[in-house]
């Protein structure tokens, strides 16, 4: 596997090619993994932990921070390195308070909070515990029992890829014939979990 | 298909306010709807869990990759031209900085100069805004010259996690403080001794204790470990070549 050659990027090229949809993001993403790569070592020493929750944590922390990136909520007030740091710092804390176990619910409670921000309290509230009874693991399972050009379509759009931008990736003639198949697929989707 | 294309139209945000509102009283009123709206909701965040668990794997093996070649171990470093670039610059910055204390000051004994160095330099230790660290508790006390204190908040981290390389620093850093120097240079030793850190500033700080102790032999020592710092790269480079010429 090629190593991405972090050290030609700087931080702000790095967020550049983070807030763009593409092959540059991938490779961004991998070349902020492999910068502070290190951190993991750091983990084991600091705080005793074993190499595969230092990596846990470290990986979690690239996600974390890349999502705040592409979402803005990071401002460039600091470096990525310290940014990171801390993000990693308070999971590894996070993991010795045995903290960590419902990561998942709370993750999905902030990013479906994001996504209902400015509907009606009433109706968010209706939604949120609808989203909450769901059964995740069925649903991403059926999601692997699409077939590969339907997976591939809503796992673009869970990512954020527009219309368009998926129509340049899976090479469809235009962004509204995107919307139909990926409606479609959808669809599919939801029979399958239902049934 | 129809209703879920509905619920994309909104979420897109491609109605108008009015029936943006209309979308949002039939979520309240029509069940059937709601759990439709729940679902696509789910489904991107069934997809965004996907590509998590995906990614994990994919840094899994490039760490794995990387574990083999050694280059997890270490800081990667800028290109040569624009490490040259910083380090002139940061060299230009001290030659400045130098010249400005000698023509304030003239020489100084070694425990003046660590005096001026500890008010510069370690007058506070960083906090951030996490109340619940016991780090940033021992740092708070310090910040307030409760030195005494923080040691002891600090020694209480080290006891509970003897690889906590932060406390066993501040630690050494509040022992100076207190002038309890033998202390201060047990924990900066213990500290040397983390040889994976990327930054690990024990040397220096055993000269500074030396500096500051001022025991016969105590100034040639810890010019011997400044030395080191500048001969080895070691950590706070600069501030030793700083503290060589004045001494």
């Amino acid at each position: 596997m090629p190593i991405p050659n972090s050290s030609q990027e700087t931080d702000q090229e790095i967020i550049l090619h983070l807030r763009q949809n593409g092959i540059d993001r991938r490779r961004s993403e991998d070349a902020l993994f492999n910068r502070y790569a290190y951190f993991v070592r750091e983990g084991m020493t600091k705080h005793s932990i074993s190499e595969d929750d230092a990596f846990n944590a470290y990986s979690d922390s690239v996600l974390a921070a890349i999502d705040r990136i592409i979402s803005g909520t990071f401002q460039g007030r600091s470096s990525l390195k310290t940014y990171l740091y801390q993000i990693f710092h308070n999971k590894c804390v996070d993991l010795l308070r045995k903290k960590a176990t419902n990561k998942h619910s709370v993750y999905r409670t902030e990013s479906i909070s994001n996504m209902l921000l400015h509907i009606t309290d009433n109706a968010r509230s209706v939604v949120q515990k609808l989203v909450d009874q769901a059964d995740w693991r069925q649903l991403r399972e059926r999601l692997n029992q699409l077939n590969d050009d339907c997976r591939k379509m809503l796992l673009l759009w869970a990512d954020n890829y527009s219309d368009k931008e998926i129509a340049g990736v899976l090479e469809y003639k235009t962004a509204d014939v995107v919307k139909t198949s990926r409606l479609r697929c959808l669809e599919k989707l939801k029979r399958l979990y239902k049934n | 298909m129809d209703s879920l294309g509905y619920i994309d139209n909104y979420f897109k945000g491609e109605f108008p306010p009015e029936e943006a509102r209309q979308f949002e009283k039939r979520i309240q009123e029509d069940a059937a709807f709601a759990e439709e709206v729940a679902f696509y909701l789910s489904a991107i965040m069934a997809g965004k869990e996907q590509l998590e668990e995906e990614r994990k794997l994919q840094f899994r093996e490039l760490y794995q990759h990387n574990s083999q070649t050694g280059s997890n171990l270490t800081v990667v470093k800028r290109p040569l031209v624009r490490r040259m670039v910083t380090r002139l610059s940061a060299a230009a910055m001290v030659a400045a900085f130098v010249f400005g204390l000698f023509v304030v000051f003239t020489a100084s004994s070694p425990q003046q100069l660590a005096d001026r160095y500890i008010k510069e330099k370690l007058e506070t230790l960083p906090v951030n805004m996490s109340p619940m660290d016991s780090i940033q508790n021992g740092s708070r006390l310090y910040n307030e010259g409760k030195f005494g204190e923080a040691l002891q908040e600090f020694a209480e981290i080290i006891k509970a996690n003897p690889a906590d390389y932060t406390a066993i620093k501040h630690a050494g850093i509040a022992s100076l403080r207190l002038q309890d120097y033998d202390r201060a240079l047990d924990y900066f030793r213990k500290l040397e001794s983390f040889s994976t850190l990327h930054a690990n500033p024990a040397v220096f700080y055993q000269a500074l204790t030396l500096m500051k102790r001022n025991q016969a032999g105590d100034a040639e020592k810890a010019k011997q470990l400044l030395h080191r710092v500048e001969d080895k790269d070691l950590d706070r480079k600069q501030d030793a070549q700083d503290l060589l010429k004045k001494m």
